[in-house]
């Protein structure tokens, strides 16, 4: 029996992604809310349906599929390299559109090679846009927080201001303010006088002694939350970010590497001019592009018809390498979006680390631009 | 059509609120004895006191069931969802005053602004193994104050329904989102509000209900011009 809304197309779909060599995976509408919420932050709690169990478990309707596939496939103790794909109802307030809709996508775990795993995933996530809306003319954009990295790592900035960057890139707004911040810096305020003394000195063991001391005799716990340690080399890395500008000539190739938006055949000399030009040795990070450039040709794909924008990103500390989108037309709705996210599988308690990358498609969306 | 005014119940709020009624002119008595939670404003027919707990005369105005209330701003702004839509809020009326605060261990010198935060808890997780976690009754207020002000995405709620500023040392949370009046209490606990950690200067407000029927009638317009002329 056909399911309530499902679209016409699922059945082909079903199909195309069982193609895909991705195993159908089955996973419950209702789902423990504690690892969507710590892996997405607390704002998703808005945006989700949440309930309580009788015994005062965080219960809510599965509001993707990524996060459950990750954690069955732990649970599971699969071996790897391992596909699986899925198609069902997810659950999300939105102030705007049903708050509930149809997704389908691949999540691809445990495939050691990068280049060719984050190929095949854009290949097949525009090749089942190109076979489910047809008459859309698909704007496809490119990604790769892994180059971003490389970026600031060379122009040497110091660790706690990589951290600040890397954290807010994807956010444009919040990557313009950090780099604004880094531009021209707060007014350093005066550390408190109660550890001014050590800093001065350099003096990270008394440092230390001092705070412990405090937290005793105050009553907090000097490991339930931040330690001593933590607290003080904090302490001592602000002073030097405080002091950290960002010369004129950084902050230039930094902009200009932000600003770069160009087909993706053109990506390559464009990262290596400007690598040049900027005087950065992104060596690494250059050479695992082009090593995806070329397995995106060997399977097929118009690099002229993919856009690279050097500052597409998304927010979530999870996502590590590419990112990518298929939207219906330049500025359309996106009708598929996927990326790597090596970092998902251990902060879900897999004991190593597994690579993975997947992508998902919108099928409302898809539906509508079929129509159109 | 009666217009129902929801006044505090009890405490300090009662008596501030009824006294800046009688400033207005506005004399309120209880109906029956003292205690009684239904009153009237003598000489004005057509209007009615209820006396309702501070919390609950927010969630009744934002759901229409009362057309004027007096409150303090921080509960209109948690219990109720695009305030702005829902209620006005006609005038302040200086007393009540309180602040909602970020507030954190004392002995976090190296945490003095939001910034600082936003750090700490981008990193906490791999530090930690969990997130940096608040203790709060303001989840509404919370979120909005981290995530669209300061972009401050991870992070935990943890529920505190009563001396939320024990949370840090007992630790039951890290931080704590709290409304203070002096600081005398945080700083018991050995707390320090942010230096731009104040989401919100709250204080008792008359605030109306936004309902169209408001529109021309009398009472409703004799009532805000009282209240207003004396704050």
């Amino acid at each position: 029996m056909p399911q309530a809304g499902l679209p016409d197309f699922a059945d082909d779909l079903a199909r195309a992604l069982d193609a895909c060599g991705a195993g159908r995976v089955d996973i419950p509408v209702i789902q423990p809310a504690e690892p969507f919420l710590d892996m997405a932050g607390e704002d998703l709690r808005r945006r989700i349906f949440l309930t309580e169990s009788e015994t005062g478990e965080s219960l809510c309707l599965r509001p993707e599929f990524t996060i459950p596939v990750c954690r069955a496939h732990i649970a599971e103790n699969v071996a790897t390299p391992r596909r699986y794909s899925y198609l069902g109802k997810v659950f999300r307030q939105r102030r705007d559109g049903a708050s509930e809709f149809f997704q389908a996508g691949v999540e691809d775990l445990g495939e050691v090679d990068e280049a060719q795993s984050d190929a095949r995933a854009l290949a097949e996530a525009r090749a089942l846009i190109a076979s489910f809306a047809p008459s859309c003319e698909p704007a496809v954009t490119l990604g790769d927080q892994s180059v971003f990295e490389a970026v600031i790592a060379g122009l040497g900035l110091p660790a706690g201001w990589q951290k600040r960057l890397i954290h807010a890139f994807g956010n444009a707004q919040a990557l313009d303010t950090m780099i604004a911040r880094l531009a021209s810096p707060d007014q350093a305020s005066d550390p408190d006088p109660s550890v001014a003394g050590f800093l001065a000195r350099g003096d990270v063991a008394g440092l230390e002694d001092h705070i412990t001391a405090v937290m005793e005799a105050t009553g907090y716990s000097t490991h339930a939350s931040r330690s001593p340690t933590e607290i003080a080399a904090r302490l001592m890395e602000k002073q030097a970010l405080d002091a950290t500008r960002l010369p004129p000539g950084s902050l230039d190739a930094l902009k200009s590497f932000l600003a770069l938006d160009l087909p993706l055949d053109r990506a390559a000399d464009a990262l290596t001019d400007f690598a040049a030009t900027a005087g950065l040795d992104i060596g690494d990070a250059r050479t695992r592009f082009a090593a995806r450039l070329d397995a995106l040709r060997a399977a097929g794909e118009d690099l002229s018809a993919i856009r690279w924008r050097a500052a597409f990103g998304r927010p979530l500390d999870y996502y590590t390498g590419l990112v990518f989108e298929v939207a219906a037309g330049e500025g359309g709705p996106v009708l598929a979006g996927g990326g790597r996210y090596d970092r998902l599988m251990t902060l879900l308690g897999a004991r190593q680390s597994i690579p993975a990358v997947g992508f998902s498609l919108w099928l409302d969306r898809i539906e509508s631009a079929r129509a159109g | 059509m009666t217009i129902t005014v929801a006044l505090p119940s009890k405490g300090r709020m009662k008596d501030d609120a009824i006294a800046v009624f009688a400033r207005a002119g506005l004399e309120v008595s209880a109906i029956g004895n003292d205690r009684s939670y239904r009153g009237r404003i003598n000489g004005i027919d057509g209007v009615e006191v209820a006396f309702l707990s501070a919390s609950e005369i927010a969630r009744e105005l934002g759901a229409g069931a009362v057309d004027f209330g007096i409150t303090g701003e921080d509960l209109v702004c948690e219990s109720l969802a695009r305030a702005d839509d829902r209620v006005e809020i006609c005038a302040r009326l200086g007393f009540g005053n309180a602040d909602v605060v970020v507030a954190v261990p004392d002995i976090w010198k190296d945490v003095t602004t939001m910034a600082d935060l936003g750090d700490v808890a981008a990193d906490f997780r791999a530090r930690h193994g969990r997130r940096l976690t608040i203790a709060t009754k303001y989840w509404r207020l919370t979120q909005t104050f981290f995530s669209t002000r300061h972009g401050i995405q991870l992070y935990r709620i943890v529920e505190s329904l009563g001396a939320t500023e024990g949370a840090p040392a007992s630790g039951a949370a890290d931080i704590i989102v709290d409304i203070t009046t002096t600081g005398s209490t945080l700083k018991a606990n050995h707390l320090r509000i942010l230096s731009d950690g104040v989401i919100l200067g709250s204080e008792a407000c008359l605030v109306r209900a936004r309902k169209s029927s408001h529109e021309g009638d009398e009472n409703v317009a004799r009532l805000l011009s009282a209240v207003r002329g004396v704050c």
